[in-house]
């Protein structure tokens, strides 16, 4: 008995120490190392995928377009291409990153998907209001001066407009960069259209998309000798497009500040502008020999703030230092972030089964499934779920007709899980289904050994019971993958790992949790809810 | 609108009353773990070890008729069986009833079993090398035992003519704290299990008296389908059933167990133990087992 005694009074301390700790670290960093809780607040990051659809007679095909570059003020992540007969190459260059997909004797349709994930900040520059027009050009700047097919500099509408715009031209930079900015946005009329238009065509028309305000405000910066280039890109918002944008960037005082006249943005560029490439140029080129289709479709999600990892600098107790150095051996924060949030889901599992009672295959298996969702999305996810275990089960029935070993069965129930997974794959990628051919993310062997239960319970307990399991499961996958996607909860796991302890101290009370469980009272409900006793 | 004191006096009862019911989380940390040990649970999962035991402490068992652990054994199989009419092959350690077969008469060569299928030795010998092999057990080998069939006493036929019916007895320390007869129907295929749509007869410890009944969710009084009376019919041999209960408590180190017992002419018969007895045993009694097991003899009495 005294024994005992001693064992629970142990427990209630190790408890006690699990549950307090990690409160005591994150308070002295939060006090002490003075980090900012508001720094963990999530920032809005664009998913974009590109899809381009080939239609090819039987000749050799060859496309290419631009990719985004990282750089001060927008971060490129995720990166992921899959062209199925296309080689891919990527061609890094100074200003402009060029990829091509190629391949030979093209018949019938393909598709190709480029996908990446883009976070950038607003951008907004103060231009000295008495900075002068440069009086000479900048000999290495040539580039950014001269005549173009489209940036007709030396044509005489240019000189004409910028003498109705800027009467008197010994301004300062400033109010002649207002001018002309001013005159694209008010004088020149917004047309919606996507076609191309050259800088004098823009200014005798007197109205232009985003490509012919462009080109005019590059054309007469170039003739007041302030280099100037196009820029290409994309507006991001949430839903599909076709459209690509344009904008123009002035070089002023050691920097490229941007100006958008069909949208109003004067030296600023919003935290949604895209940058492809840089330059007089279209997006895609591509053989002429085939029929191309391209849309991009943007998805917002939430993710964690690129500062917030800084903040502890090189604090012991800064974790993303370590995360860092987990980056530079290829483990992105993004898995780091689903390993912390797997604890959680099986937490989830935990209440699920000890306290709601909903009986569900494996303690783990709706957690790792929830993590694995992550890149399906939670429906493909289920749908992807449910086929393989479904589909497995079915196998396992003929393979019992053979009465096999345990081992050897397993084994070949794990190839045909990989076989059927693999097919779900090529069949999502086939159809432009590409959530659904994430899927080969699942744990593999967990599904084979689940697939196996359901296989037995359904022998032995019939279909009706395996039916409810698999629900109760995907119930609690679909709960799993609501708290593990909580943003809140990875930002706060990934900033204070400690917090884990707290996951392990909760378990530990939930394990010497003894009451009766919801389901419970459901079973036993005409033994407790009877009048009298 | 109900009238808010009866609220609040049910609201009090069913408290109560569920502070007399087990649930599976105290029925696992309070009761198995802490009753009965890891290495232990072996002897009653391995049919050979559990019969073993019981036999040497004087608890009736199935007379095993011939044991099979390796193929070379299986040569002389058709002599082996020609004494025997009727018997049953089971793996040592197979789970939920699986690769059992149940043989009742003899019919020229082969074999018939309960169902009426006939079985020649071949099939036996096929049947023999899958347990063998481990076929119905996880693990790689297995032994096929070969023993005798059960036969339940007249009075049992009577009340459950569709298949063998049992006696689950729950006892914890020593003591039986409460018991159940399951009785196969046709929704159950013949077995005695409830979830499979066995009838559950609930048992008074003292008086050996049937006390409250259930099929499925409902409470019954009559089989379902034969209409004979389930309640208050006194169970033959009642003091066999508890001595030999009690005999088996005594004689494993299990301390919280379920033991299955039939009835037959001469007396009882032990069919298996349990570990893990279920909780359904609650709602076949219309009584809680912690109220049970506070009352007689559990951890806190």
């Amino acid at each position: 008995m005294k024994s005992h005694f001693n064992r629970h009074r142990i427990f209630l301390a190790l408890f006690a120490l699990t549950l307090i700790l990690p409160f005591g670290i994150m308070a002295y960093k939060l006090i002490a190392l003075d980090y900012a809780i508001a720094g963990l607040m999530p920032a809005v990051s664009y998913k974009v995928e590109l899809s381009m659809q080939v239609h090819g007679h039987g000749d050799d095909v060859s496309i290419s377009t631009y990719l985004p570059k990282s750089d001060s003020r927008q971060m490129i992540t995720e990166e992921e291409n899959s062209s199925g007969p296309f080689t891919f190459a990527l061609d890094a260059g100074i200003e402009n990153r060029q990829a091509a997909w190629n391949a030979e004797a093209v018949s019938g349709e393909h598709n190709i998907r480029y996908a990446f994930s883009v976070q950038a900040d607003h951008l907004k520059f103060v231009i000295p209001p008495d900075l002068p027009i440069p009086a000479q050009a900048d000999p290495g700047m040539a580039e950014y001066l001269k005549e173009e097919d489209g940036i007709q500099v030396s044509d005489p509408v240019i000189e004409a407009t910028i003498n109705t715009v800027l009467p008197d031209r010994n301004v300062p930079l400033l109010a002649a960069l207002t001018g002309i900015h001013g005159f694209l946005q008010n004088r020149v009329e917004n047309r919606n259209f996507s076609g191309y238009t050259d800088a004098v065509t823009a200014l005798r028309l007197g109205e232009a998309s985003c490509n012919g305000k462009s080109r005019a405000m590059v054309a007469m910066l170039r003739k007041l000798q302030v280099p100037a280039r196009l820029v290409g890109g994309l507006i991001l918002e949430q839903g599909s497009k076709r459209v690509g944008h344009q904008w123009a960037e002035a070089f002023i005082n050691g920097h490229w500040v941007p100006f958008d006249a069909l949208n109003n943005h004067f030296a600023e560029l919003p935290s949604n502008y895209l940058t492809l490439y840089y330059g007089d140029l279209s997006l895609f080129k591509h053989t002429t020999n085939i029929n191309f289709k391209y849309f991009f479709k943007i998805t917002k999600r939430l993710v964690p703030k690129r500062e917030a990892q800084e903040a502890l600098g090189s604090s012991v107790l800064n974790i993303f230092n370590i995360y860092s150095v987990f980056e530079r051996i290829g483990v992105s924060q993004n898995l780091v972030k689903i390993m912390l949030m797997i604890p959680i889901g099986a937490l989830v599992t935990v209440v699920f089964r000890n306290v709601i009672g909903l009986e569900t295959f494996g303690t783990f298996l709706p957690a790792l499934i929830a993590a694995a969702a992550r890149e399906t999305g939670l429906m493909w996810g289920i749908i992807g779920f449910v086929l393989v275990i479904v589909v497995s089960a079915l196998a396992r029935k003929m393979l019992d007709w053979m009465h096999l070993l345990h081992s050897p069965k397993m084994a070949i129930m794990l190839t045909m899980v990989v076989v059927f997974m693999l097919t779900i794959t090529v069949t999502g990628v086939r159809f432009g289904l590409f959530e659904l051919a994430h899927v080969t993310l699942f744990p593999i062997a967990i599904l084979a050994i689940t697939a196996e239960r359901f296989a037995i319970m359904e022998t032995e307990q019939g279909i009706g019971k395996a039916a409810k399991i698999t629900a109760a499961t995907v119930v609690v996958i679909a709960a799993c993958y609501t708290v593990m996607d909580s943003l809140f909860l990875q930002s706060m796991f990934l900033a204070f790992p400690e917090l884990l302890l707290v996951v392990i101290a909760l378990n530990m009370w939930l394990g010497k949790w003894i009451g009766i469980r919801l389901m419970e009272f459901i079973r036993f409900r005409k033994l407790i809810f009877r009048q009298g006793a | 609108m109900k009238n808010p004191f009866s609220m609040i006096s049910n609201w009090i009862s069913a408290r109560g009353n569920s502070a007399r019911v087990l649930g599976m989380n105290e029925r696992n940390l309070h009761y198995i773990y802490v009753h009965n040990q890891r290495k232990h649970f072996r002897l009653a999962d391995h049919k050979l070890v559990t019969k073993d035991i019981l036999r040497k402490a004087g608890v009736p068992v199935p007379e095993t008729y011939k044991v099979y652990g390796s193929f070379y054994e299986l040569a002389s199989l058709e002599n082996d069986l020609s004494e025997y009419r009727d018997f049953v092959i089971k793996p040592a350690q197979g789970s939920g009833g699986d690769g059992i077969i149940v043989v009742a008469g003899r019919h020229g060569q082969d074999w018939t079993g309960v169902s009426g299928k006939r079985y020649s030795v071949f099939d036996f010998k096929k049947h023999i090398s899958d347990i063998i092999f481990g076929v119905y057990s996880f693990d790689l080998n297995d032994q096929a035992v070969i023993e005798q069939r059960v036969v339940q006493n007249s009075w049992m036929s009577a009340l459950s003519p569709l298949g063998l019916a049992d006696i689950r007895v729950i006892l914890c320390m020593e003591e039986p704290v409460m018991s159940m007869t399951r009785i196969p129907t046709k929704a159950s295929n013949g077995k005695a299990n409830l979830h499979q749509g066995a009838i559950g007869v609930g048992i008074d410890i003292e008086s050996g008296l049937t006390v409250h009944a259930i099929h499925g969710d409902n409470p019954v009084s009559v089989h379902p389908d034969t209409g004979e009376a389930l309640l208050g019919l006194e169970i033959p041999h009642w003091d066999k059933v508890i001595g030999a209960s009690r005999a088996i408590a005594r004689a494993v180190p299990l301390k919280y167990l379920g033991v299955d017992i039939a009835l037959t002419e001469d007396g009882v018969v032990v069919l298996e133990i349990n570990v893990r007895p279920g909780l359904q045993i609650q709602n076949a009694n219309m009584r809680g087992l912690r109220a049970a097991l506070l009352h007689g003899g559990g951890p806190d009495a």
